[in-house]
């Protein structure tokens, strides 16, 4: 006993070091995004709050490319008013529309931080459990996806971005209708990389990945990116290419948070998968 | 100025300037500097290793908090606190440096002395930082030439940090 004693005083500062690095490393390893920490949860909201004075300051120097953007998603959505189409003729009969329930309903944020330069880059927005933004739910820009919300407090929400080293989304190429996925690589903020494309269909450069729908959080058809180089991989059936991402992650000012009203319907369905057929 | 207030005030300048300046530029996808382990290098002589150890954690944990990274600064700058006093012990002439109640820097250190302290311990924490976070995620090839830029910069703004903030000469107490 004696000798235990005096052994773990003499190594008391190396024992010291290896406990917190234990400690550290089990939190690196053990790190899975969505984690429900309430600790987390409270540094969230403080953390938004200082970002938040931050984004206020560093918006004005956006104001230009947000108005460019703004400008060209009204003119978008205008050519979308129903007012704009001739309507066939409907003197005859009447259709009422009960075939169309809503699925997606999106909900405008304010980026207040956003980082491009880590190897797991996360987005902070302004809007949180109060308004109903939860884990899980998929954040566009107006030009593509932007992430997916791993945790929200009461007033913010922390965002994974596609700039993640553990994000994954499922894609199909629109031309074709090939399914594929999309990870970033961590060398440019700009590119990611597009796999498990057969080989036997020709991408094209500028073919436009929209996402495929068959995740809960992002509604089919929403671009992704655009292919730029075709790499080689001789040795299998699947090819890699490099795409363009669509967001243009390094000036990020508004994103709009996506709710399906279905998901929670078809994870229900999905999970109970039955023993045998 | 007392020795404590000024450690503050060092911490919080450091931490601005990390989390508002240096964690929004991007010079390329290799160079991220991490000028905010300047505190844990610059904590006086005397500072306790159990004190030192528990500090340089809290440092990383901080900022991990800022940035959205479970444990990976922490473990990193504990790292580089337990190792410090080595260094140190390395360096110092026998006797110890003159006046311990002082912390390192060129001056008291000699400058040769203090540029080798800053990059090993600078080298050793990016080496252990950006081998944890890109972990088997990035080429080998590209995590030495991102780790070797980074100690660069990161060294180039200690240097920066010294002609504004250390004293030219011994002041008398």
């Amino acid at each position: 006993m004696r000798n235990l004693i005096l052994f773990i005083r003499r190594y008391f500062h190396f024992l010291l070091f290896l406990a917190i690095e234990a400690i550290c490393l089990s939190r690196v390893f053990s790190q899975n995004p969505f984690q429900q920490a309430w600790f987390l949860q409270f540094s969230e909201e403080w953390m938004g709050r200082l970002y938040q004075h931050y984004a206020d300051v560093m918006q004005y120097f956006h104001l230009r490319q947000v108005n460019d953007s703004l400008l060209a998603e009204n003119a978008r959505l205008r050519n979308e008013l129903l007012q704009d189409f001739s309507v066939a003729d409907t003197s005859r009969r009447i259709i009422r529309d009960t075939a169309h329930h809503r699925q997606y309903a999106y909900l405008p944020a304010q980026v207040v931080n956003n980082s491009i330069i880590h190897a797991a880059n996360y987005i902070t927005i302004h809007r949180g459990r109060m308004e109903g933004v939860h884990a899980h739910m998929g954040v566009v820009s107006s030009a593509g996806v932007a992430g997916v919300v791993v945790r929200a407090s009461d007033h913010y929400a922390l965002v994974m971005s596609v700039l993640h080293k553990d994000f994954r989304l499922s894609v199909r190429l629109k031309r074709t209708g090939d399914i594929g996925y999309v990870r970033w690589d961590g060398e440019n903020p700009a590119t990611a990389l597009l796999s498990d494309i057969p080989r036997s269909v020709t991408l094209y450069k500028n073919d436009t990945v929209v996402t495929s729908g068959f995740s809960v959080m992002f509604p089919p058809d929403i671009p992704v990116g655009y292919v730029e180089k075709v790499g080689q991989q001789p040795a299998s059936n699947f090819q890699v290419a490099r795409i363009r991402l669509a967001t243009p992650f390094s000036r990020l000012s508004y994103v709009y948070v996506i709710e399906n009203l279905q998901a929670p319907e078809q994870l229900q369905v999905e999970s109970n998968l039955p023993s045998s057929p | 100025m007392s020795e404590l207030l000024k450690n503050i005030i060092r911490f919080v300048l450091l931490m601005f300037v990390q989390v508002f300046i240096l964690n929004h530029i991007m010079l390329s996808g290799l160079v991220q500097p991490y000028l905010y382990l300047l505190f844990i290098l610059l904590l006086p002589f005397q500072t306790p290793r159990a004190l030192l150890l528990i500090l340089g954690t809290a440092t990383g944990w901080v900022l991990d908090n800022f940035m959205h990274t479970p444990g990976l600064h922490a473990a990193a700058c504990a790292a580089i606190a337990y190792l410090r006093p080595f260094l140190i012990g390395m360096l110092s002439p026998q006797g110890g440096f003159e006046d311990t109640t002082r912390a390192p820097s060129p001056l008291t250190m000699g400058t040769g002395k203090f540029i080798f302290y800053a990059s090993v311990l600078v080298l050793i924490h990016h080496l252990i930082y950006f081998s944890l976070e890109v972990f088997n995620f990035q080429s080998t090839q590209y995590l030495i030439l991102k780790i070797l830029c980074s100690t660069l910069v990161t060294l180039l703004l200690i240097f920066v940090y010294g002609l504004l903030f250390f004293e030219k000469r011994l002041r008398r107490r």
